[in-house]
């Protein structure tokens, strides 16, 4: 049991304030957007009619529309959030037309004299009239401590809420508050360790919390969702939408797993109460997957039909399936993916991350890692001649060249085939992936070139 | 669920861990990866955007039952999600990093809303008057307290005035990574913890020094890493890995840096100040505590510049698509260190010098420019090199009169066995290029420019030619590339050259002799013409 000693030091805030026991219960759902739905579950003392209770150790970052509190015999009257700060300019601004006492400390001997004084104002400097004399404060430089005799009563260290209600009968009853918060959130990690002699992966899990909303929650039962409710965004207009990134999902999954789940979002309870310390990240196990097959392979896309001045890396890809047969066996709530390789020594290294959306069981699951050193592909425009007013015809060479002492395949996709484009000759079987691009699986022996060319009409 | 434990109180709550920390690591290793933005350069000091995966192996002393294992002493700029711990038996309950750093700003926050200590000195007499009271605000800057006098501000009395602070836990010195396991029984045990860390960056550095007859160099090239964490790696295995990898960065890790007790007051003004002017008034006793207020994980800054040279050669292992680098032996790579290490040494390298320049087409004016020179060769083993070139800067050293004189720096991407390296020399201001669109003169003084191979006489209509000249000054003859930038659909229809291709754009290949002056002459045909004379 714990002596709650927080703004005890305050009288006039004891006079408003309930005190309340300690036993309390904390249960917290973050949600993977930045936002957390909190109950607070406290024993509060109430006393009959009307009073103010207080609610210290609420989130920092409490959204206070979203505060609802519930408790047998009591009817709210009204709701504040006070975020008037406690400082010392505020103390003496809400002093003004009140008496202080000051202390002069007379620097040769140390000798105090006090003296009441009445704040006239506090504009640039503080105006005070002492008896019928008017002084500017510390005006001289001498030492002079002010001394107030009581804090305001709506100016808080930390913003906090107070909800004003009317006890139908005294005593002590269960409460229990619950709000939105900003500040927590959550995503997951994963390590995946590649082992290339059989090409497959063990796969590991993490859920990562990370708390920075200012209170830390002691002790909370806490369920994670994996999904993002719609939220309103308040007023503010952000239209900004980051450029695409390469679809990581190759063919969704429609398979359904054994976890608990909320209307469409993926529940994840922690098995144990835990702490979630402000300014803390915590990490939890919640998957932990070995010798899942795992496929290697290259892919370069060109973004359209233009000529690149130097030979550029392909991307190194690894994919795999999250179905129950042949996978992960588990839907995989957003998050980064590591992917580590044994070196020759045997020490695990880090090969490079992709990061994944929210996946549904039984997916493929295609990610880069990063560029290949050893396999490149050098797109050139050929020729580009003009067939009639709207028609161009393309002439592409793609020159891709192996360093690598086995041959690979190499995923070329060639996008940025916008309005009626058609291939008219390639060198090589194209598959059209969608209207706007072309795939070729071109072969690469080790450590040698293969050369691809393709012509494509394009009418505008 | 009873005792609740909040703050810095004792925990009472079931879930009592005993707190264990883990020995200092016995084993190291430090692979540095470089910047995943930087495809090609050197790395800078002020700023290491790359990271390093470090794995250290540690013992532990496991009582029976739930612990709390503390693992001191890692890197600054770890990436806590990136953390993984084996060899533990009964497994990791829960991964914890706590960014709440000791600082005076995070001693007052902990001591908010309890007992603390002011101490008050007068200057005169050094006499030190300490009187309890409660800490009421932090808020803004200032901090607001009451003692049985009353309510005050701190340091607002010009007074030297510091506070006592009780004990307070939870607040460590630098970033601290914590696990809690749960152990069956009392035993030793020994971990790898390995997590991704910021603040490192390493680069190739090449030096290429030319043979006096300018047809050969002389390859030599250093690995220089970098760690700009708080935290040195004592004798640990070094390798750095080449090729650029996917690293997400800007994840927010909540961390407190901690800051100075600010004590900022009510207006301040005198008499005989000018309107508003904002002075904060430090006593000056209070020098030593704003002092302590240094951000102990700060983003890498300035590195004390201490380069240690060693003369060992890495030797290059291949990890999946990239290069990897490993360092023989054991090394320290200490805080705020760079190092270099030897990467390769490769001798008589035969080169091509080749100057070129890029003209735009059909300039009304005559427009002269400086010729682009590079240093051109193959990546074989037929040309003493064969090996994986691994991004970096590179500095061309010349000799005049067996005085080593540096010709040029400049980049190299990442290059694969069998890829063309060229090494840029920068401009060449005596070799010269001047372009102008010539007047209808397709019949050139010797006669008709000769059409290019593969177009049609019929096809041709008689149009302006564009003329390029190239002079050389040099006592030796230059190979010279010249390439024509074209809109979609142009070609070249005539040319007293012959007419080659390089990354599908017309290109001349020439040879310019010593003392003399080159002209070409051509034709373009855009793709105007021709739909105006297609039906």
């Amino acid at each position: 049991m714990r002596v709650r000693l927080l703004y005890m030091g305050c009288s006039a805030w004891l006079l408003a304030a309930s005190s309340w026991a300690a036993d309390r219960t904390l249960s917290v759902t973050i949600y993977a957007d930045d936002l957390a739905l909190v109950q607070d579950r406290r024993d509060i003392d109430v006393k009959e009619g009307r009073q103010r209770i207080e609610f210290t150790e609420v989130s920092g970052q409490i959204r206070p529309e979203t505060v609802s509190l519930a408790a047998a015999d009591i009817s709210i009257i009204e709701q504040n959030f006070d975020f008037d700060l406690l400082t010392p300019a505020k103390l003496m601004e809400k002093a003004v037309g009140q008496e202080i006492t000051i202390v002069r400390v007379n620097p040769a001997t140390g000798a105090e004299t006090r003296e009441q004084a009445q704040v006239l104002a506090t504009n640039g400097g503080v105006v005070l009239k002492i008896g019928q004399r008017i002084e500017v404060l510390r005006d001289d430089g001498l030492p002079v401590r002010v001394i107030f005799s009581k804090v305001p009563d709506n100016l808080r260290a930390r913003p906090t809420l107070s909800v004003s209600i009317i006890g139908a009968r005294a005593g002590t009853r269960r409460a229990t508050l619950s709000y939105l918060t900003p500040g927590l959130g959550w995503k997951a990690d994963y390590v995946a360790l590649y082992n290339e002699s059989d090409s497959k992966i063990d796969v590991q899990g993490w859920v990562t919390l990370t708390n920075s909303s200012g209170t830390t929650y002691d002790n909370a039962q806490t369920l994670l969702v994996a999904g993002s409710p719609g939220q309103v965004d308040g007023g503010s207009n952000n239209n900004y939408r980051p450029p695409p990134r390469r679809s990581t999902l190759q063919t969704p999954g429609t398979e359904s797993g054994n976890r608990e789940r909320l209307g469409d979002y993926y529940l994840y309870p922690l098995a144990e109460r835990t702490t979630i310390a402000n300014l803390q990240t915590k990490q939890v196990s919640f998957l932990d997957v070995h010798g899942v097959p795992a496929e290697h392979g290259y892919e370069f896309r060109n973004r359209w039909l233009g000529t690149a001045e130097m030979p550029v890396s392909a991307k190194s890809i690894y994919s795999f399936s999250t179905s129950a047969h042949a996978g992960l066996g588990d839907q995989l709530p957003a998050g980064v993916l590591r992917f580590y390789m044994r070196d020759k020594r045997g020490d695990p290294q880090f090969i490079g991350e992709s990061r994944i959306d929210h996946t549904p069981m039984g997916s493929t699951l295609s990610l880069a890692t990063g560029d290949a050193f050893d396999v490149k592909v050098h797109a050139v425009v050929e020729k580009r001649t003009r067939i009639s007013t709207f028609d161009w015809q393309t002439d592409m060479r793609y020159e891709l060249t192996n360093a690598l002492p086995r041959s690979v395949v190499v995923k070329l996709r060639q996008e940025g085939l916008w309005g009626d484009s058609s291939i008219k000759a390639e060198s090589q079987k194209s598959f059209r992936s969608s209207a706007e691009a072309a795939e070729w699986a071109v072969t690469v022996p080790a450590n040698g070139k293969a050369t691809l060319t393709a012509s494509f009409e394009t009418r505008y | 669920m009873l005792g609740l434990a909040i703050g810095a109180v004792p925990r009472a709550a079931p879930v009592s861990a005993a707190e264990i920390l883990a020995e200092p690591p016995s084993d190291l290793i430090v692979t540095v990866y470089r910047a995943p933005y930087r495809s090609s350069g050197s790395i800078n000091l002020n700023y290491l955007g790359g990271f390093a995966l470090v794995t250290e192996t540690r013992i532990v002393h496991l009582p029976a039952g739930r612990s709390r294992l503390r693992f001191e002493g890692v890197a600054d700029g770890i990436e806590p999600a990136s953390a993984i711990i084996t060899g533990l038996a009964g497994g990791v309950i829960e991964k914890n990093r706590d960014a709440r750093l000791l600082s005076p700003a995070a001693l007052v926050a902990a001591t908010l809303g309890k007992p603390v200590e002011l101490l008050r000195t007068l200057r005169k007499t050094g006499k030190t008057e300490r009187q309890t009271g409660t800490l009421l605000s932090d808020a803004g800057g200032g901090v607001v307290l009451k003692t049985e006098q009353g309510i005050e501000a701190l340091r607002c009395s010009g007074l030297p005035e510091t506070f006592s602070f009780e004990p307070v836990s939870g607040l460590s010195a630098r970033p601290t990574l914590s696990v809690e396991v749960h152990s069956a029984s009392a035993q030793t045990r020994q971990l790898t913890l390995s997590y991704l860390s910021r603040g490192f960056d390493w680069a190739a550095d090449y030096t290429a020094t030319l043979s006096d007859d300018g047809k050969s160099v002389d390859l030599g090239a250093w690995v220089t890493l970098a760690n700009s964490n708080g935290v040195g790696f004592p004798a640990a295995h070094t390798q750095v890995v080449a090729g650029r990898i996917n690293h997400e960065d800007g994840e927010v890790n909540p961390i407190d840096i901690g800051g100075p007790i600010l004590a900022q007051c009510w207006p301040r003004g005198s008499t005989s100040d000018q309107p508003m002017i904002l002075r904060f008034e430090r006593s000056r006793g209070f020098d030593s505590i704003n002092a302590l207020a240094g951000m102990p994980a700060a983003a890498p800054a300035m590195l004390r510049e201490s380069v240690v040279v060693t003369a060992q050669k890495v030797a290059q292992e291949q990890l999946g698509d990239l290069k990897l680098y490993r360092v023989p032996a054991r090394t320290t790579l200490a805080s705020r260190q760079s190092k270099q290490v030897r990467l390769m040494d490769r001798s008589g390298i035969p080169v091509d010098t080749v100057y070129g320049a890029e003209v735009e087409v059909d300039q009304d004016e005559a427009a002269s420019t400086q010729a682009h020179r590079w240093l051109r060769t193959k990546n074989t083993a037929a040309n003493h090199l064969g090996v994986a070139l691994p991004a970096g800067g590179v500095a061309v050293f010349g000799a005049v009169d067996g005085r080593r004189l540096l010709e040029h720096e400049s980049n190299l991407r990442d290059i694969a066995v069998d890829e063309e390296v060229e090494i840029s020399m920068g401009e060449s201001p005596d070799v010269q290029v001047t372009a102008i669109k010539e007047k209808a003169s397709v019949d050139a003084p010797q006669g008709l420019l000769p059409l290019v191979p593969g177009v049609s006489l019929r096809s041709v209509k008689i149009g302006a030619a564009d003329r390029v000249t190239i002079s050389n000054p040099f006592a030796g003859g230059i190979e010279f590339e010249l390439e024509l930038r074209l809109e979609a659909g142009a070609r070249v229809v005539r040319a007293d050259h012959a007419l080659g291709a390089k990354n599908g754009r017309p290109i001349f290949r020439l040879r310019v002799p010593a003392h003399e002056t080159v002209t070409v002459r051509y034709q373009i045909e855009h793709t105007g013409d021709r739909i105006l004379r297609t039906p």
